[in-house]
Formats: structure tokens, C-alpha cells, sequence
């Protein structure tokens, strides 16, 4: 982890390039994949968090969390977070799913503003599991915050079933959205697939 | 390694010199084809440290037609993506990253030392890094121009046919160069209809999905994208490595076609060459300085060197140098016999093969007597009855085969034939339509059932082993001794037996030294090797490998049907899926072949090539009676054994399938309503918000129930019948009544307490706002999917770009993943299959998931990043306009449509404001 954790104290390059385009969107398009896969699992997984805890579902959502986080620390150019999301909520809408068409754009570009703004935050400088987790949590609180405003208006948010969603989902979000992309990121790297990239390059001590 | 030429200016020979006919082309060509010039060049990829070319000299006349020869990891595939435009972009100013080059001038210092004293001194051209981190010196010209800055000039035509398909409709494939160029939009679908005709697809519609074409359409396809940007120059990047003998001779007779037409400059990459070599005027071979490369070096496949196979980086690296062994016609280089053409990795064509060259039946010491198309003993494997499909639709039926231990069995036929369907159901990975397919006693054992396809996953592995095409589906495990160990440890070896199995099959396959690497850092040779040997761990009695010898280079192609042999002399089984013919001789295999019913097969009348017919009677006899060393069989020695599999008992057999889907299709609606499908689709993805978001003001009753009918009314006055409604949306039916369940027992509550339990409260007011929440979903749930739902990508993409005017980079980038979403979809079949061969499959699914998960994000960004090279190969990505070939219009009647979806939200809320019900955000 050492070698591949950076404080790039250089001026990172920020300007995307077409292969920096590409693989954000592959991201994208591969999350949208197993976001659906994974909604699949929501009833079967989350029905019974649910008897065990109201709220305990929010324990799901770092599954749909985690393109925006991944396609930053992979493509590290400003917007990767926002990017990646959008392109797999827009792949989502136009399949559909149970959070609805058109919505499901706006869910994503809400969530991906969440992750990017860590990155934003420390100027695209600091990629680490901290940073990484950071953003899941941040994205998490995004998506609980919208959860809330639109479709969970019913429950009370600062009320118990508000307060064990939140944390479940946070929790959710800095594990499976976050720390776990950290270590996702250094497994994709070190199969080579990165090469193209500064991020995958330093993982496998190639320099930048 | 005789002829040793330092790069240098071109020779006079070859075609370099203007023959009459060279001129006449330069006359005719009005400018059309393009100088190519190399100037002491050379690149070195960010993540290697070597460079991969150095120091090139090399000037290819106007309308010369060269062939680039040598091995994988040679450099060509550096050669042809530098001459395209693709290295040294966006360059930092020189000496930025100085700090960081070390290696580069450690390298310089290393060349400078390795220079060989009769070399001509060269002067260094200084190095530049570019955004990619590689690093370029010396510098290409087209026409006397830098590369980067001929936009449309070069034409670049690569390997995978699916990573070179950029969208989904086959006519916007074509556009999408002169787009990149912004030709005006009327001559950018002239020059369509031009290149697919150019290229023999233009009886094609041009909205047909490419994801219905065959291998050898989607490569002329290719073909036509780069000829409609109106190239001087095409480069072809073994253009044919993956098709079928048929889909080879589509693309050699199209690219014939142009180059008589278009009089383009060629340079072509390609380890078969035989096909080619009528329209090649020069021939360049391409060596390392003082031996063949090492292995690890597929550079081609985008693999780096081991650190175990090259020396320590800074200390004193092997100075590693790509150099011209020969250059000159291809009578003068072929015929030069000073050259080890085997040694260096390179195939040489039919026609000038001698002794040394040429490809025979292979034996060895110690193999089994019997021979290998009929094997020795009972069969362990066989149909009966077997019928073939995939989704229960039969593509051939009645197949009675069967495989005896120590036999080699090719399945042969055209791509799309369904050879993959029946190698897939013989393993037991997909279940057969009709009939059986049987194992006998001795492959089942122990086992349950004698039917591949109930076994469990361990109990398969242990049997039936499948060797995909892509590695990359194979594997599992982080390190390749791992890998290995795999297939022992899941069918009930210990630890220390699957260790000793495993290093003694490393051992044998010589990838001992790389024990300790992450699979997917091998070279593409490598890589085909360890699934072998990983699917061998596991001891299965019947081996099934799909296209084994997939553009590999002689010398990786001769190590695994070398490896494919000596499995013989175990008593396994061998089925090959392949087109290879050379493999098929090469290990003497039984003849299994697909053809579509009606037509004849190809691999009876061996229509190709060379000599002798009247030596092939007797083929079957000199096979078994000649060792290797008393000379080469005749070429056409396969097509005489397969006629006589016909007439003798080794049952070579030929299976008829039902022909490849060429029909017709219709363009597919946008909606299944006429009205939403001839809406602008960013108006109905607005329209789906202004219908829902503003209903999130109030939580009730009246404004949820008021929208719905409302919306139930408009959907059904615009065609869809409730039935249809409740289809397209079934997901939110599901979710409706699970929120409405939460918010029931956990939700705000309020008036009279109906239940009281722990966290549950079931009041008045939490019954009310489940009943709003209930209802709400829907009315915000059905238009939200309905506007949006089937809207073409493309289209969407089309209008973001030239009604919102959203950055193209961003939308087309994303538009091109986006049909990546289709591959995956096959991707991960062809994973879940593999895991179930490897004895994975028993585990839970979500087990299962994650490591699967993780092999299809590698996948895709792989994917991606080669689509990357295929974007920008077509001029994608620069910062000068675009011109758009499909138009995006708004009509009035887009406006009325978000009017009209906007009025459902408001009149909802208004009656529920008069009905005293309004409460805002569920307050």
C-alpha cells in the first residue's frame, strides 16, 4: 500500500484525455452492470435487514455508491466522480429499474457530486484509503440526503429510522463505496490493466 | 540473423524504386496516397523500461504497399500506432520531467555503451514525454508533416474487430471519422456509402446493429471507418488474426479493392501473411540486435517485461534494440536464405517455404503408438442424438460423435458456425437442446449422473476441463502458482499435494520463473499457456481448448501445439476448437466440422495453395510413416486425410447447422408509442422530470392519486394500454408497497395509535402518509420510466451534444462505453462459465459475485482503453470542431410535450391545495 499511496506534491496533470474518457465510462457502464445485479439481491438481502433493524437496508446502498469514488482514484482528473456516475445512472434509466427512469439521472449526479467533492477538496493531490473513504461518506450522506427530501418524506429524518439509515448508509458508503475501492483500485492495478494511467503505473513502481 | 542493416534511409530495392507501375499510381494518385516517413524515432511506453523502437530511419514512398514482419514484442504494433498519430501527444515541454526519465537516460548512457562501433554515430534527438508519461524521440512525417498534426491522413485498422466498433449502429461506425475531421454532414454520408461499398458492405443498412455482424464484417467495417476519412496512408495491425479462412479473404480482397482504387501508401502487420503477399512491394523484417526477444515481451498485447526476465533497472540494463534484419521485395527477402525466419517468430508464407519452414505433423519421442485422430480404447465421451442451441432454439441436431482417450479432435468451421455452442455443451457449460451428451464409466466415476451438465462444479473440473479463447475469462487466483493450484484444491487435494502438482506443471510449461506474478501480467503467450496448465491441474481426462493458437507468433505457436501434443501420451482426450490449419496438421487431428446446411464444407477441398495433388492419396500413410526430420508433407496432406476420415474409421464427421442469421432488420422504435418515439430524447428526459420531481413538494393522498389518473388518462390517449403501462414499470409495482410498508410501521406519526411494538408505530398519520407514499411512487415512478424508456443512446448522445451542447468528448466518450455494456453482457456468461469448469461454481451467488465482479471490471477497462486507441485513431478527441452526421431536432410539438408533462404535477398539487390535503414535503 505504501508504494502506491500518494501526496502528489508535483502539479497533477488535469486535463482528461480520450483513454481518461474511455475507461471513466467503461467504469461507469461495468457499475450500472452490477448496480443491476445488485438490485436484484436488494429484496432478497435488504427485506430482512429490515425485520432485523428499520433502517438497516441504507447497509445496501454502498453498492450503487461506488463508480464515483472508483473512476476518481483510477482517471484522477476533476469531474471522474460526477462522470462515472452519470453515464451509469443514464445507462440505468434508459434499462429501468425500480428508482424510475428519468430520476434515476438526478440520483446519480447528486451521488457523484458527494464523491467528488473530497477530490475537489484536497485539488485532485491526495489519493489514499482515507481520501477514498472520505468520499463514500460523503456520497452516502448525498444519497441518504435525497433519499429523504424525495421519496422517504414519510419517515421523520432526524428520527430513529432517519438516524439508523443514515448510519447505515454511511457506513456503508465508507466501506463498500470507499475503503473498498481503495484496495479494488490496487487489485485492478496490479493486473496491468492501468498501465495507461499515473495511478496504475505507481501501484506497480513504475514511476509516474 | 545474418543480414543486419542499421535503420537506415530505404534501400533502392523493392518497390522503393518507381516501376512503371509505381508511377503510373503516382500519376493517378492526385495526391491521394501520403510519404511516410520515419526520422531517427523511437518511443518508450511509460510503463516499460525499454524503449520499445529506437533510432528508426525509415521512408516509405508514396502508394508503396509494405508488409512489417517479426514477433510479437517486437515493436510493429508501436510502429503503426506512432505513424498513426497515437504516441506523443500533448507533449510537456521538454525537460519537465527530466527527474522522473531517469531510466530513459540511464538508457541512453546504456545505448550509448551497447553502441556497436561500426554504427554510425547517431545524434540523440532530444526525448519528449507526453501525457501517456511514454517517451518519444525523433519524430514521424506524413508528407513532410509531424504526424500528430496529419488529422485524417493515416488510416489505422487493428486486431479485435470488438474493440474497433465504436457505436451501435453500423452507418455511425463510418461517419464517426469524417465527423472527428467535420466534413460537412451531406458529404460525410456520400463518403459512407463510398467506404462501405469500397469494402463490399453496402447491401447492409446503415442502422443495423453492428452486434449482428460476423467477424469478417466487422473487420471490413473497420475498414470502411478508416477509408471514409480519406486516408494517403492505411495501416493495418494484423487485421486478420481473428477471423475465420473466410472472413481473411473478405478483408484481403476489400483492402485489394481500395488500394487499386484509392492507390493508398500501405503498411500492413500481419503474422500469416500468405494471402497477402500478391499485394505487397516490399517486406520489412524487423530483429532484435543479437537474438531473438525474450518471452514476457508481448509488447503487441499491451504486456510489459518481468522483472525476472530482464536485469535490474539502473544497474546496467540489457540494452534491447528492434532493428531491419532485411528489407527488399518479397521474392528478395523470402528467398534469402541467410535468414532464420523460424527463429525469429515469423511465419513464412506458403509459397516460398522451404524445408525449414514449413509446418508438418509433429512427433516426438515416446508418443503413443496409435495415432491421434482415432486414439486408443473405449470413449470416454459421447452424443447421442445431440441437438445444439443456445436459448432452446436448435442449431444442429442428431449429433452422434464420440472421443477416445489419446484423441485429437478438431471442431472446425466458419465463426458464428456454432463451434463454440457444441465445445460448450460437450464440457457440460450449457445444456444440450435434445438428445445427451454421455460419459462413460471411466470419466464418470464416481460422479452422480453420466451427464456433464448435473454434475457439480467441483465434480466437472475434475473431468472436463474448457480452455477459453480470452485468458482473461479464465482467471481466478492473484499469483500464477495460485492459478494452478486451483483446480487440485477444489477437487480434494491438500495444500502440499496441489503445491507439488502445480510446480511441476509450471515446470513443464515453463512458467516456473513466474510463479509469484499477477496472471494478467503475462504475455499473451504466457497467459494461453498457464490456463492450460491450470485447467490440467484438476487431472481431467477430456480437454477442451477454444482457439488455442489465436494470433499467436510461430515461435509461441509452435511451444503450445507442442504442449498440446505431449498431452496425448497422458490419455486425455483433446477436443481443439480452432481455424487454424496448420495446427490441425500439425497434430494430426480427427476432423470435426460445422457447416451451415447447403453449402459445402471448406475443410474437404483444401482450395488453397500449393503443391501436389497427386501426393495426397497417399497422405495418410506418410503421415504415420514420416518423422519430421526426412522433410515436410505436403501442404494439402490435412485435406487428403480429411477426405479419407470420410471413408475410414476414425469418424471425422461433418455436422450441418442451420445458416447464420442474415435477415433483415427493422429499426427499432424508441417507444412502443409513436408519439414519445418521435419526440427530441433530452425533451422527454425533461419531460420525466417535470412530470415527477415537482410532486415531491407534498406527501398526500390527493395530488398522488389526482397525478396518476392523470397520467394513466395521457398514456393511454398516446396508445399505451394499462397492461403495457404496468409492463414497462413492473419494478416500482415491487417497490410501491415495501415503502409504503415502511413508512406504515416506521414512519412520522401522529393522531390515534392503532400498534405500538419497539421501533414500530402504527398511527393515523404514518397509515396516511403510507397510503401517499404507496400511491406517490407510482405517479412519480411511471412517467419518470416511461419518458425515458427506449430511448436509442445514440440519439440521446446526439441531442445532449447539439441541442444542450454538452462537451463531445464527454458524450460520445460515454456513448462509446456504452455499447461496452452489450460485450460485457457476453463477458460475463463466458466468466460464470469458466468458473463453473474451474470447479467454482458450487459456491453461493453472492460468494460468487465479487471475485466475478472484479474479472469484468478489468475486462472492461481494458476493453475501453483499446477503444480509447480506436477513437483516436479516427481523429477523436482533438480539440478543432466536429461536424455531427445525424441530426437532433426539436419540433413544436417537443415544447408541448413538456408543457403538458409539467401541467400533471401542477394541476395535482392546485386540487390538492383546494382539498386542504397539501403537505409540503411530507410536513
Amino acid at each position: 500500500m505504501s508504494s502506491s499511496e500518494s501526496t502528489v506534491r508535483t502539479r497533477p496533470n488535469l486535463k482528461w484525455r480520450v483513454v481518461d474518457i474511455a475507461v471513466a465510462s467503461a467504469i461507469g457502464v461495468a457499475s450500472a452492470f452490477i448496480y443491476w445485479v445488485a438490485a436484484l439481491l436488494y429484496t432478497p438481502i435488504g427485506g430482512p435487514l429490515e425485520v432485523l433493524l428499520p433502517g438497516l437496508s441504507g447497509l445496501m446502498n454502498g453498492l450503487w455508491l461506488f463508480a464515483g469514488p472508483l473512476a476518481a482514484v483510477i482517471v484522477r482528473k476533476p469531474g471522474a466522480a460526477i462522470y462515472a456516475e452519470v453515464v451509469a445512472a443514464v445507462l440505468e434509466a434508459l434499462v429501468g429499474n425500480q428508482w424510475g427512469g428519468a430520476e434515476t439521472f438526478l440520483i446519480g449526479l447528486v451521488q457523484g457530486i458527494g464523491a467528488e467533492l473530497v477530490f475537489l477538496f484536497v485539488a485532485y493531490r491526495v489519493w489514499n484509503a482515507l481520501t477514498l473513504t472520505l468520499s463514500g461518506v460523503v456520497s452516502a450522506i448525498a444519497c441518504w440526503g435525497y433519499t429523504f427530501v424525495t421519496h422517504l418524506q414519510g419517515f421523520d429524518m432526524t428520527g430513529a429510522y432517519g438516524m439508523w439509515y443514515l448510519v447505515a448508509t454511511v457506513i456503508s458508503g465508507a466501506l463498500v463505496a470507499g475503503a473498498l475501492m481503495w484496495y479494488l483500485y490496487i487489485g485492478i492495478a496490479k493486473t496491468g490493466a492501468l498501465n495507461a494511467f499515473t495511478s496504475g503505473r505507481q501501484v506497480r513502481g513504475m514511476g509516474r | 540473423m545474418t543480414v543486419t542493416e542499421e535503420f537506415e534511409a530505404a534501400p533502392a530495392a523493392a518497390g522503393g524504386a518507381a516501376s512503371p507501375a509505381e508511377t503510373l499510381r503516382g500519376a493517378a494518385s492526385q495526391g491521394g496516397n501520403a510519404r511516410l516517413s520515419f526520422e531517427e524515432w523511437g518511443y518508450r511506453h511509460a510503463s516499460r523500461r525499454h524503449f520499445a523502437v529506437r533510432g528508426l530511419n525509415l521512408d516509405i514512398p508514396p502508394g508503396q504497399r509494405v508488409l512489417l514482419l517479426g514477433a510479437s514484442g517486437i515493436g510493429k504494433s508501436t510502429i503503426l500506432a506512432g505513424a498513426a498519430g497515437l504516441l506523443g501527444a500533448d507533449e510537456y515541454a521538454d525537460g519537465e520531467y527530466d527527474a522522473e526519465a531517469g531510466g530513459g537516460a540511464n538508457e541512453k548512457a546504456g545505448a550509448a555503451n551497447a553502441g556497436n562501433a561500426s554504427l554510425p554515430v547517431r545524434v540523440q534527438a532530444p526525448a519528449r514525454v507526453d501525457a501517456d508519461g511514454g517517451m518519444s524521440e525523433g519524430r514521424i512525417l506524413v508528407d513532410g508533416v509531424p504526424t500528430q498534426q496529419a488529422r485524417g491522413r493515416v488510416g489505422l485498422v487493428l486486431q479485435d474487430p470488438d474493440a474497433q466498433t465504436i457505436f451501435e449502429r453500423l452507418g455511425d461506425n463510418v461517419a464517426f471519422g469524417p465527423e472527428n475531421m467535420n466534413v460537412a454532414r451531406g458529404e460525410i454520408w456520400r463518403r459512407v456509402e463510398r467506404a462501405l461499398a469500397a469494402v463490399g458492405l453496402e447491401g447492409l443498412q446503415l442502422h443495423r446493429s453492428t452486434l449482428h455482424l460476423s467477424g469478417g464484417q466487422m473487420q471490413r467495417l473497420a475498414l470502411a471507418g478508416a477509408l471514409a476519412m480519406r486516408p494517403g496512408i492505411l495501416l493495418l495491425d494484423e487485421p486478420t488474426a481473428n477471423l475465420d479462412p473466410d472472413g481473411v479473404q473478405q478483408i484481403v480482397r476489400a483492402v485489394g479493392d481500395v488500394l487499386e482504387a484509392q492507390r493508398c501508401t500501405m503498411v500492413l502487420v500481419e503474422h500469416r501473411a500468405e494471402p497477402w503477399i500478391d499485394l505487397i512491394d516490399r517486406v520489412i523484417v524487423l530483429g532484435l540486435e543479437g537474438g531473438t526477444p525474450d518471452e514476457g515481451t508481448d509488447e503487441d498485447s499491451g504486456e510489459e517485461v518481468h522483472a525476472s526476465t530482464v536485469s535490474q533497472p539502473g544497474s546496467s540494463p540489457v540494452f534491447r534494440r528492434t532493428m531491419i534484419v532485411a528489407d527488399g521485395t518479397p521474392d528478395e527477402v523470402f528467398q534469402n536464405d541467410s535468414i532464420d525466419f523460424a527463429g525469429l517468430g515469423i511465419w513464412v508464407p506458403q509459397r516460398y517455404r522451404r524445408a525449414q519452414d514449413a509446418i508438418s505433423r509433429i512427433h516426438s519421442v515416446g508418443e503413443p503408438a496409435y495415432p491421434p485422430e482415432k486414439g486408443i480404447g473405449e470413449p470416454l465421451l459421447s452424443t447421442a442424438s445431440l441437438a445444439i442451441g443456445r436459448g432452446g432454439k436448435a442449431i444442429a441436431s442428431d449429433i452422434d460423435l464420440v472421443f477416445r482417450p489419446g484423441q485429437i479432435t478438431a471442431l472446425v468451421g466458419a465463426n458464428g458456425a456454432g463451434k463454440s455452442t457444441l465445445s460448450l455443451t460437450l464440457a457440460g457449460l450449457l445444456a444440450p437442446v435434445g438428445g445427451r451428451v454421455v460419459a462413460s464409466p471411466a470419466l464418470q466415476g464416481d460422479a452422480g449422473d453420466d451427464a456433464p451438465k448435473d454434475w457439480h462444479s467441483t465434480e466437472l473440473a475434475s473431468r472436463i476441463s474448457y480452455v477459453f479463447q480470452n485468458p482473461e475469462h479464465q482467471f481466478a487466483r492473484g499469483s500464477v502458482l495460485d492459478e494452478v493450484m486451483l483446480g487440485p484444491l477444489r477437487t480434494g487435494a491438500d495444500e502440499t499435494a496441489a503445491k507439488a502438482i502445480a510446480i511441476s506443471l509450471l515446470e513443464r510449461f515453463g512458467l516456473r520463473q513466474y510463479a509469484g506474478v499477477n496472471p494478467y501480467t503475462l504475455s499473451g503467450g504466457e497467459k494461453r499457456r498457464l490456463t492450460v496448465a491450470a485447467s490440467l491441474a484438476a487431472a481431467p481426462r477430456v480437454l477442451i481448448l477454444d482457439e488455442p493458437t489465436f494470433g499467436q507468433d510461430r515461435r509461441t505457436w509452435m511451444q503450445i501445439v507442442t504442449l498440446i501434443h505431449g498431452l496425448r501420451g497422458d490419455g486425455v482426450s483433446i477436443i481443439v476448437v480452432t481455424h487454424d490449419r496448420e495446427l490441425v496438421t500439425a497434430l494430426g487431428a480427427r476432423i470435426v466440422e460445422l457447416t451451415p446446411q447447403g453449402a459445402y464444407g471448406e475443410w474437404d477441398h483444401a482450395a488453397e495453395t500449393t503443391p501436389s495433388d497427386a501426393q495426397s492419396s497417399g497422405g495418410r500413410e506418410l503421415a504415420s510413416a514420416n518423422p519430421p526430420s526426412t522433410g515436410p508433407l505436403p501442404n494439402d496432406f490435412l485435406a487428403a486425410q480429411g477426405l479419407d476420415a470420410h471413408a475410414s474409421d476414425c469418424d471425422a464427421a461433418r455436422i450441418a447447422v442451420s445458416p447464420v442469421n442474415t435477415r433483415d432488420e427493422a429499426p427499432r422504435p424508441s417507444s412502443s408509442s409513436r408519439f414519445l418515439a418521435s419526440l427530441n430524447p433530452s425533451f422527454r428526459l425533461f419531460g420525466g422530470f417535470l412530470a415527477s420531481l415537482p410532486m415531491m413538494l407534498s406527501l398526500d393522498w390527493v395530488s398522488a392519486t389526482t397525478a396518476l389518473g392523470l397520467e394513466l388518462v395521457a398514456l393511454m390517449a398516446i396508445g399505451f394500454t394499462p397492461w403495457r403501462i404496468v409492463r414497462s414499470t413492473w419494478p416500482i409495482f415491487i417497490g410501491a408497497p415495501g415503502s409504503a410498508l415502511a413508512v406504515l410501521l416506521y414512519g412520522k406519526s401522529g393522531g390515534a395509535v392503532w400498534w405500538q411494538w419497539g421501533m414500530i408505530s402504527v398511527t393515523d398519520r404514518s397509515a396516511d402518509l403510507a397510503l401517499a407514499t404507496g400511491i406517490r411512487i407510482l405517479a412519480v415512478g411511471i412517467p419518470a420510466i416511461i419518458a425515458v424508456l427506449g430511448i436509442d443512446a445514440t440519439d440521446l448522445a446526439d441531442s445532449f451534444s447539439e441541442n444542450l451542447h454538452l462537451p463531445d468528448r464527454f458524450v460520445y466518450g460515454g456513448l462509446a462505453g456504452m455499447r461496452l455494456f452489450s460485450v460485457l453482457r457476453d463477458d460475463w456468461e463466458a466468466l460464470s462459465a469458466s468458473r463453473r469448469s474451474r470447479g467454482l461454481g458450487d459456491e453461493n451467488r453472492l460468494k460468487a459475485f465479487f471475485p466475478q465482479a472484479f474479472a469484468l471490471l478489468v475486462l472492461s477497462i481494458r476493453r475501453s482503453t483499446m477503444l480509447a486507441t480506436a477513437m483516436q485513431a479516427r481523429g477523436f478527441g482533438g480539440a478543432g470542431p466536429r461536424s455531427h452526421a445525424r441530426v437532433a431536432v426539436v419540433h413544436i410539438r417537443d415544447y408541448a410535450f413538456l408543457a403538458a408533462c409539467l401541467a400533471v404535477p401542477v394541476i395535482a398539487l392546485v386540487t390538492a391545495g383546494f382539498a386542504g390535503s397539501f403537505a409540503f414535503f411530507g410536513g
